[in-house]
């Protein structure tokens, strides 16, 4: 469902073919050999740069070539490389004073007065990935794919499928699909204990499995009008906790600080999710609506808005504000800090991204083609900016001054290059 | 959860046979509109790709229109 | 992996899946209805690029009628095929007559431009005759035999295919 990228041509036939292959709801998959002088294979190059403020910071350059077959299929394999810098919060609590302490992997990290903590990294991930999709008559397609990724302490490999079918006079189209992967987490310097003061309890890999489901039906319901339904489970288990993340334990009446454990996760979690969206086409501008509730065993539970509005100013060229809500609950573990001499939880974590959490995204898509090169153009621009519980009602003491959840802003920028030949 | 995951169920149960039960109908013929690239649950796959990754990264939850969104230490 | 409790969860999701099918299932009947093979083919008279278009006068000829339009991609390729099929078979008595069902004119145009097919092309932006042939898809192609009735109709078009159409082009030109 990867395959279309760009307003094209009238006259490429390729790009109506992976359209209709990837929206198989309206015309015919089993599309037959494409006139002699039309395209068949397509190269795709993304990047994007992404930055944020005082943190991280990421360049990732994304190459992807598709082939499509005489006989309607088709293949694709992408490769991608990511390369990360900056530093992210450990998950400790500020406190009066500058904190020093030794990461996992010797480094020594001192971290400002009232300021939240922050751990430096630098990561390089590259991602190969591969899509075969073949028609099956008229109605019904099948799609086999595969990843494998590999970063300093992460790998992934899996592998998925799907089946898609027409029905109805093809008003209705259904999926299902599912897929693996069998992951490993080696932390640099080793596994640390959960919620231990970082007790090394092995050097090896942890594994981790994930699995899920998914279930799809979109409909027409007018010449101009298209909604759909997709729900999505997917099971993990194994290794779940952020080996780097830390959970400052403080004084039960100032606030303060006085040692800090790490993290420690459940090592099973089943997510799930509903995705309602609408395409609807004005005069020729076109509306994308969508809403997701997502929940899970961590006790999370999420509402994402999304809105996007494209305005088609020719048949080249088009501008595409977007705006997106996300709100979500905390994991039931999430604590901001634990308290000294308090019994131990079972499971524990500070990380903000399993806290309360609101994120906001403003930005803008503009498509377009530059005079007589080939091809087309995409260049994206967004700005997020998220915003936790800075003063939660539980925070004590010192923690009471201190603002533990600062707001993120951060800027990503996409340019997009497809050509057909 | 079971039941959460019961009542959500049911409510996509509903929903597909709203989508089913609509008498709307469009004629092969009469779907020149639909047809376009434009008209697609996701017409730029490749920078939804990228949107899911930092989002998966930076958020709690994952889901879509591809169940994908792993496959990364980055969360 | 999936254990057996986790497929207890997964039930809710399994038994739409059913119903779905179950409900897709007892509804496709309901939409069943598509031009009967050996029935009359409905008359229709339509403006081309030249002279207007009666299906009534060919009689005596075997006429493929095809329903096409501009942004459908498998029509795109139909029109190479259709252009041998009348070199090969027009003077057996073949006749093929392309419907255009776009609804803007300059788009079907844009797409002669390209094709210059060597057959008639009719115009029937309303799409009056599709709705009599009952056109499930596009392209849909029927062939009419010498005395008026539809003998064969196809939906898509795929050239893996496209022989078997062609055989049943030379039956309906060999009675």
């Amino acid at each position: 469902m990867r395959l279309q990228l760009e307003p094209a041509k009238p006259a490429s036939a390729l790009r109506d073919i992976l359209h209709t292959a990837a929206l198989a709801l309206l015309l015919v998959p089993g599309a037959a050999k494409a006139a002699d002088t039309d395209p068949t294979d397509r190269i795709d190059f993304t990047t994007l740069l992404y930055g944020e403020q005082s943190r991280t910071q990421i360049f990732e350059p994304v190459v992807r070539f598709t082939h499509l077959m005489s006989d309607g299929q088709w293949v694709s394999g992408q490769l991608g490389i990511d390369v990360i810098t900056g530093s992210s919060p450990t998950g400790a609590l500020p406190s009066g004073i500058v904190q020093t302490r030794t990461s996992a992997s010797g480094r020594t990290i001192t971290s400002p007065a009232g300021q939240i903590p922050m751990a430096p990294f630098k990561d390089r991930r590259v991602s190969l990935d591969g899509q075969w999709q073949r028609p099956w008559g008229r109605l019904v397609s099948s799609t086999l794919g595969g990843h494998f990724s590999r970063e300093k302490d992460y790998q992934s490999f899996g592998v998925d499928g799907k089946f898609s079918t027409d029905l109805m006079h093809r008003l209705l189209n259904i999926t299902i699909g599912g897929g693996v992967s069998r992951d490993s987490v080696f932390p640099v310097g080793g596994t640390p204990a959960g919620l231990s003061a970082g007790t090394i309890i092995h050097t090896g890999s942890n594994a981790k499995n994930v699995s899920n489901v998914l279930l799809g039906a979109s409909r027409i319901l007018s010449r101009v009008w298209m909604v759909s339904v997709n729900g999505t489970r997917t099971f993990e288990s194994g290794y779940l906790t952020e080996p780097y993340k830390l959970i400052t334990v403080e004084n039960r009446v100032t606030g303060a600080p006085v040692s800090s454990l790490t993290d420690k996760r459940p090592s099973t979690r089943d997510r799930s999710s509903v995705l309602l969206s609408s395409v609807y086409h004005l005069t020729d501008d076109v509306v994308y609506t969508s809403y997701r509730y997502y929940w899970d065993t961590w006790n999370v539970r999420s509402h994402t808005i999304d809105l996007k509005y494209r305005r088609v100013l020719d048949a080249d060229t088009y501008v595409e504000p977007l705006l997106r809500y996300y709100q979500q609950s905390s994991a039931s573990f999430y604590t901001v800090g634990l308290i000294q001499g308090a019994p131990l939880p079972e499971y524990g974590t500070s990380d903000y991204r399993l806290g309360k959490l609101r994120t906001i995204t403003v930005g803008g898509t503009f498509g377009f083609r530059a005079g007589d090169v080939p091809g087309s153009f995409t260049v994206r621009g967004q700005y997020m900016r998220q915003a936790g519980d800075g003063s939660p009602p539980n925070a004590i003491g010192i923690q009471r001054n201190f603002d533990l959840s600062p707001s993120i802003s951060i800027f990503s920028a996409v340019v997009g290059y497809t050509f057909d030949y | 959860m079971i039941r959460t995951a019961r009542q959500i169920g049911r409510a996509m149960a509903g929903l597909i046979l709203l989508l089913l039960a609509g008498c709307a109908t469009v004629q092969p013929w009469d779907r020149d509109i639909l047809a376009e690239k434009k008209m697609s649950f996701n017409p730029s796959p490749m920078l939804q790709a990228i949107d899911d990754h930092i989002y998966f990264s930076k958020e709690a939850s994952m889901g879509g229109i591809d169940a994908g969104g792993g496959g990364c230490g980055c969360n | 992996m999936i254990d057996r409790e986790k497929l207890h969860d997964l039930m809710p999701l399994r038994r739409v899946f059913f119903l779905v099918l179950f409900l897709i299932g007892s509804s496709q009947s309901l939409f069943a209805a598509r031009a009967r093979d050996h029935a009359i083919a409905p008359d229709f008279t339509l403006p081309t690029t030249s002279v207007p278009f009666s299906l009534a006068d060919y009689r005596g000829k075997v006429v493929l009628v095809d329903f096409w339009a501009s942004w459908c991609i498998p029509c795109r390729q139909s029109f190479p095929w259709m252009g041998s099929m009348i070199e090969r078979y027009s003077a057996q008595g073949l006749v093929i007559v392309a419907i255009n069902l776009d609804k803007k004119r300059e788009a079907a145009d844009e797409f002669l431009q390209t094709f210059h097919p060597p057959f008639i092309v009719a115009f029937d932006p309303a799409g009056k005759t599709a709705e009599a042939f009952h056109v499930d898809a596009m392209p849909s192609s029927f062939i009419v035999s010498r005395t008026g009735a539809i003998v064969y109709s196809h939906q898509g078009f795929e050239r893996a295919k496209a022989n078997t159409v062609e055989d049943q082009i030379k039956e309906a030109l060999s009675r």
